[in-house]
């Protein structure tokens, strides 16, 4: 299955790029994608589908839109 | 009494006089500095019902023990009186060299009272205080204002300005330093316009106070540059706070349209990668290590230094998605003096008033060009209009009628920061009960109910987390006085505060202990409104009624549907008052008034409305 990952912030430039198409296996998880697209975890992270959050064991559907950030607190 | 000089300055414009005066050990430790002197001085100072705008109001800059010692991020003061665009207490902070310069000059803080006869620059130094004219610059802008002000200085001097928006009296006037700080969202620019006061210059020669300098300097400078690497290593000021531009737009939390729409496919365009893109300097507060002013080039060719809130309210708000054109507004903003969060409220909401035909008027979201006219208009009051986008959203909409409050986005008059709340209930929560209007500083808390919660919940959990981070931000910092970023967006621990705080005075606190502070000053702050508006109800702290309306709710998206629901929003206003201690219109019961030590301000606030004795026994207003 393919999903979109989305990077926001400082993390586009750690992981190279801003946005792209992953091809996983079927039912991967959140945590199979995060080890796959080798973001260094330097800092906590949160992690949302459709503007909800995605813990690391949820699995992933076909046309997913992953978006994965650093815990903003605001301004 | 260490940490603290022990003195305020008191300037009067009226007559030209000034007075040195001293202040207690019980006054410091009861209210830290900052935010809580100025609550203080006001509470006990101001009657309420004065015109903010008349000489009566007084403008309090005030500081903490920590403020300008080489720490992280302790280049900031608090500004606050009566707000012209709220009708009671209003503060904000800025980032300004006027942190240490002021300390240095021997005061902690600096009340101005009255009114100058002609326009003036006050310029401080030690004990002395010259009132000077600022003719020269009267009917100019901030950045030449601040630049007359160097070449007669030099840059080293502590600075306060304002535009020609306070100038003109504009409700949510800011006042201005450096090269793009603003601060005093509620219209404390409006407030030294006032009192015919464009500037104001500190330059101090004493050591800053400090019960062990050399422990105090060797402690900040070691943690100033480990907050500098942490910062290194995260990447957060690539992008600054203009990099949760991105992810709102993602989460449905994006102003649009006046807060119609929660996301929009073209706001990429002014996302924080593009704003980093098109950086060609960067600015800061002194003592900063993670400096968030990236100033870009705007459509003019200016430098206009960005963050999230303005290109977030002037940007995506206006439908505006040119970057440059959204660093004009901003620019134009700056220079005049007038806050881009509200301003930027004022605009959309004039564009939503057009829309629903509550207004007569040409101007439509996503026109940059009848933007700029209409803001030149706003710090000018040109004629009716110009007067009415002055006045802020509430005025405005009490003039258009036809049910336009709803769409005013704003809470006790001061206008929504950029975040759209149409179903982050938490967040509403936040910006329902910010005791100074609908403010961010006080409290933040979309990503912990992403996370750690639901979005649909309204339990009780949400109402700690604000309160929590009430205690922290719009407490602890506002007090110390200090930048939260390193903690909030690096991590940086929190129990490091206490320690600088510790080391500037001596003393042995804890966080708790500033918590208590922070506890206190937002009692104090609930009693200046409820003398202000003895009829208060807990009304007064929900957020834009926009956001319960299912016929507002998105179309499509994450949040297809799906708006705040009043019943439930109710209920969690209520777990945020019984965790306070607050009666069922939101105001601190006299059990916890006393508990707090304010039995003397709670007999000051009972000659204009009663006070509940305890919570769950609400009292009428006289």
């Amino acid at each position: 299955m393919k999903v979109t990952v989305k990077l926001i912030g400082p993390l586009v430039y750690a992981a190279g790029f801003s946005e792209k198409k992953v091809r996983l296996p079927a039912s991967a998880s959140a945590k199979e994608l995060l080890s796959r697209i080798g973001l260094k975890k330097n800092r906590p992270t949160i992690v949302t589908r459709s503007g909800k959050s995605l813990a690391p064991a949820d699995a992933l559907k076909d046309g997913d839109r992953v978006v994965i950030a650093p815990i903003y607190s605001g301004g | 009494m260490k940490g603290w000089t022990g003195h305020i300055l008191r300037v009067n414009l009226t007559n030209k006089s000034f007075k040195k005066e001293s202040f207690s050990e019980e006054f410091a430790k009861t209210w830290i500095g900052g935010r809580g002197f100025a609550v203080k001085i006001l509470y006990d100072e101001l009657k309420p019902g004065i015109d903010p705008l008349g000489p009566e109001n007084k403008l309090v800059v005030a500081l903490g023990p920590i403020s300008g010692i080489p720490a992280p991020n302790t280049g900031k003061a608090v500004v606050a009186a009566k707000s012209p665009l709220t009708g009671f207490y209003g503060d904000g902070n800025l980032g300004t060299r006027i942190s240490e310069q002021l300390r240095k000059a021997g005061y902690d803080a600096m009340i101005v009272e009255g009114k100058a006869e002609r326009p003036t620059m006050l310029y401080i130094e030690d004990d002395k205080v010259e009132f000077l004219s600022a003719d020269e610059v009267w009917g100019q802008g901030t950045y030449a204002t601040n630049d007359w002000i160097y070449k007669k200085y030099g840059r080293g001097v502590g600075v306060l300005n304002i535009g020609q928006g306070g100038e003109n009296l504009v409700r949510y006037a800011v006042i201005r330093s450096l090269e793009g700080r603003s601060g005093g969202r509620p219209g404390m620019g409006a407030v030294m316009g006032s009192k015919l006061l464009k500037a104001i210059v500190v330059k101090g020669t004493q050591p800053l106070p400090s019960a062990d300098p050399k422990a105090m300097k060797e402690l900040g400078l070691g943690d100033l540059k480990k907050v500098g690497a942490m910062d290194k290593k995260t990447g957060w000021s690539i992008q600054g706070t203009t990099g949760i531009l991105a992810w709102c737009n993602e989460v449905a939390a994006l102003p649009v349209r006046n807060f119609r729409k929660t996301s929009h496919g073209d706001a990429w365009n002014i996302d924080g990668e593009r704003v980093n893109a098109a950086r060609v300097a960067t600015y800061g507060c002194p003592t900063c290590t993670m400096r968030c002013g990236i100033t870009i080039h705007d459509k003019e060719g200016r430098e206009s230094e960005l963050d999230y809130e303005n290109v977030g309210l002037l940007g995506s708000n206006l439908e505006i998605f040119e970057l440059a054109q959204v660093a004009s507004l901003n620019y134009l903003c700056d220079d005049y003096g007038l806050d881009t969060m509200s301003a930027g409220c004022v605009l959309s909401f004039y564009a939503d008033a057009i829309e629903r035909g509550a207004a007569a008027g040409d101007f439509k979201f996503g026109d940059a060009a009848r933007a700029k006219e209409l803001l030149r208009m706003a710090a000018l009051r040109e004629g009716k209009l110009g007067n009415l986008l002055a006045d802020g959203s509430l005025r405005m909409a009490r003039e258009f009628g036809h049910g336009s409050e709803a769409y005013a986005m704003q809470v006790k008059g001061l206008e929504v920061a950029a975040y759209n709340c149409k179903f982050i209930p938490g967040q509403a929560l936040a910006f329902g009960v910010s005791p100074i209007g609908a403010h961010h500083r006080e409290a933040w808390i979309i990503a912990f109910e992403i996370k750690h919660t639901t979005r649909e919940s309204y339990g009780p959990e949400k109402a700690a987390k604000v309160i929590e981070l009430q205690r922290i931000r719009g407490g602890m910092f506002e007090t110390l006085v200090g930048c939260r970023f390193p903690w909030i967006e690096l991590g940086w621990p929190l129990d490091n505060y206490p320690k600088y705080f510790n080391a500037a005075t001596g003393l042995d606190w804890t966080l708790d202990d500033m918590y208590k502070a922070g506890d206190r000053i937002y009692a104090l702050i609930k009693l200046h409104y409820l003398r202000e508006f003895p009829a208060a109800t807990r009304k007064d702290d929900y957020p834009p009624a926009v956001w319960f309306d299912p016929s507002n709710a998105d179309a499509e998206g994450p949040i297809a549907g799906r708006c705040l629901e009043a019943d439930k929003y109710d209920k969690l206003l209520q777990h945020y008052y019984d965790q306070r201690g607050f009666d069922e219109r939101g105001i601190p019961t006299k059990e916890l008034l006393n508990k707090l030590g304010l039995s003397k301000e709670a007999a000051a606030a009972e000659k204009y409305a009663k006070l509940s004795e305890r919570a769950g026994q609400p009292q009428a207003a006289k």
